[in-house]
């Protein structure tokens, strides 16, 4: 191949032929400095393009800030408050799988200070066997008929049935519409309240689950003194020191 | 006795195939690759299920650093939550030319805020350093003395993040007044006037019209960063996964009150198993 075979096998030298030679490229040091090359560019590049999450925060404008609050203190919002837990020197706890270990006690509508049972402990969980795990499966039942329908609408849109401007028009509306089919259409309003100890995963998992069952509604909120005192009564009643102060703090 | 003639065979090897092949994959790598950005120091960014890639121009990173492991005065707050900015600009506006005109605004701004302690001009070799930098992170006190110095020590001086003139000062203010804004709000300030001053160049050169409907159209395609900045694509916030919340909280609440209330956050693709009904 990188040789030209010019060798007379065997015929008789014409007087006065022109002398021929095999003429041979030896292709390994070109090899040598492409893999040279390769091995850089490998190593120099990202192949993984990071993805984002998108999040929207109201203004804070203080005037604003009021009637947000107003709104999320309605009936229908389920509050989460994150906590991390630290292991003995002072960096997040880590479970078997290699996870951190995040808390979210979580309460649905007013807070309740009296009743103990009135706030509960979950854990950010990924699905099992194709069925949904802790919090992702107390808020799905919030926000279930909104994640069927779309789930149906994905089908249809993966069957070729509609095309893509029409799923997302229709999607966008899912997410937004008051009523389906005649029927009424709740969309739960959510408050994240990060306490002390929570890290940054902890939200980004929060607003991922959100995302995920296309909850629209949420707010990001400091924890109140009834969110504490709530907090102390699970801890009571749990015999659980639930309440830590920031553990950062020296 | 006959004696066994042994064929010499010929040990070359024809190397023009294996030279095709690498030729081949390097021109694959150098297709579609896109270099690792320089940065001072490293986070790991928590996962999520999100696809939503992020966008490669138009792009302001917020790095926050995550507490140093090494650091041995046993206070993570030293060394965590420090503002590393960088500027990625697109085909129109150029990532140097944006940053050149982001440093002269800032300047301007942080002059007007700090009227005693004003900086000269800077140079023309000063605005150069400066646009070629990708990402940075120094207080203005000590910005000049950064630019002067020659890349490498430069790049040596900004990952040294243990050193308390690194990072860009960030404080709580939650005025949107110019004699009030913190360095980091100074920065973000200047972006905004960059990007505000692109789009009247844009719609004084193109002779447009806001309040015609057909009009509002091209200036939405024109002005490409101004949108970007406002409808939250372009600005992504990048810090470790196990910074606190309240270190984090610092740097929304600044963009709160910057009116930039939507933005990105950087995660990594976290594969999940498909709920079954």
């Amino acid at each position: 191949m990188a040789q030209i075979d010019t060798s007379n096998d065997g015929g008789k030298k014409k007087k006065g032929a022109q002398k021929k030679i095999a003429i041979h490229v030896d292709f390994t040091p070109m090899v040598d400095m492409n893999m040279l090359l390769i091995t850089f560019f490998m190593l120099c590049t990202t192949m993984l393009k990071s993805q984002t999450l998108k999040i929207m925060l109201p203004s804070n404008d203080n005037r604003i800030k009021d009637e947000q609050k107003q709104q999320a203190s309605k009936d229908e919002a389920i509050t989460l408050i994150l906590d991390t837990e630290y292991d003995a020197n002072g960096k997040p706890l880590i479970d078997k799988d290699g996870n951190t270990v995040h808390n979210i006690f979580y309460y649905k509508g007013m807070p309740d200070t009296i009743n103990a049972d009135a706030i509960k402990l979950e854990h950010f969980m990924a699905n099992v066997d194709g069925k949904r795990q802790g919090i992702r499966k107390i808020l799905f039942k919030e926000h279930e008929k909104t994640v069927v329908a779309y789930d149906q609408l994905k089908q249809r849109f993966r069957n070729k049935e509609i095309d893509k401007k029409t799923f997302d028009d229709e999607a966008k509306k899912l997410g937004t519409d008051s009523m389906m089919n005649g029927k009424k259409l709740v969309h739960p309003v959510v408050i994240i309240k990060p306490g002390p100890n929570a890290t940054y995963e902890s939200l980004v998992y929060a607003i991922d689950e959100l995302n995920g069952l296309l909850i629209q509604k949420y707010a990001i909120q400091g924890l109140t003194h009834t969110d504490t005192l709530m907090l102390r009564n699970y801890g009571k009643a749990n015999g659980k020191e639930v309440i830590r102060p920031n553990i950062r703090k020296r | 006795m006959g004696k066994v003639k042994i064929k010499k065979k010929s040990t070359l090897i024809d190397m023009t195939a294996m030279s095709d092949v690498t030729v081949l994959l390097l021109t694959f790598f150098m297709l579609t690759s896109t270099f690792i950005q320089k940065e001072p120091t490293t986070v790991r960014t928590p996962s999520s299920v999100s696809v939503e890639a992020i966008p490669a121009k138009d792009l302001v990173t917020i790095l926050v650093s995550a507490a140093d492991p090494n650091d041995k005065s046993g206070d993570p707050t030293l060394t965590e939550g420090k503002i590393f900015l960088a500027f990625q600009g697109d085909s129109t506006i150029k990532s140097e030319d944006l940053r050149k005109d982001i440093l002269k605004a800032a300047i301007s701004t942080y002059n007007q805020r700090h009227p005693s302690k004003k900086l000269s001009n800077p140079t023309e070799a000063q605005i150069d350093a400066f646009s070629k930098i990708q990402m940075f992170g120094v207080p203005f006190e000590s910005l000049y003395e950064v630019l002067d110095m020659d890349p490498v020590a430069r790049d040596k001086y900004l990952s040294d993040i243990q050193n308390p003139k690194v990072g860009i000062p960030i404080n709580d203010n939650k005025e949107k007044k110019v004699e009030k804004y913190n360095e980091f709000q100074i920065w973000m300030d200047a972006l905004a006037k960059v990007a505000q001053k692109g789009r009247t160049d844009a719609i004084e050169k193109n002779k447009l019209d806001e309040y015609n409907d057909a009009d509002k159209e091209k200036i939405r395609d024109l002005d490409i960063l101004y949108n970007a900045i406002y409808q939250g694509n372009s600005i992504a916030v990048k810090a470790d996964k196990d910074t606190p919340f309240m270190t984090i909280h610092r740097v929304f609440d600044n963009l709160q009150t910057m009116g930039l209330n939507k933005f990105n956050m950087i995660t990594n693709l976290k594969a999940e198993e498909a709920v079954k009904d």
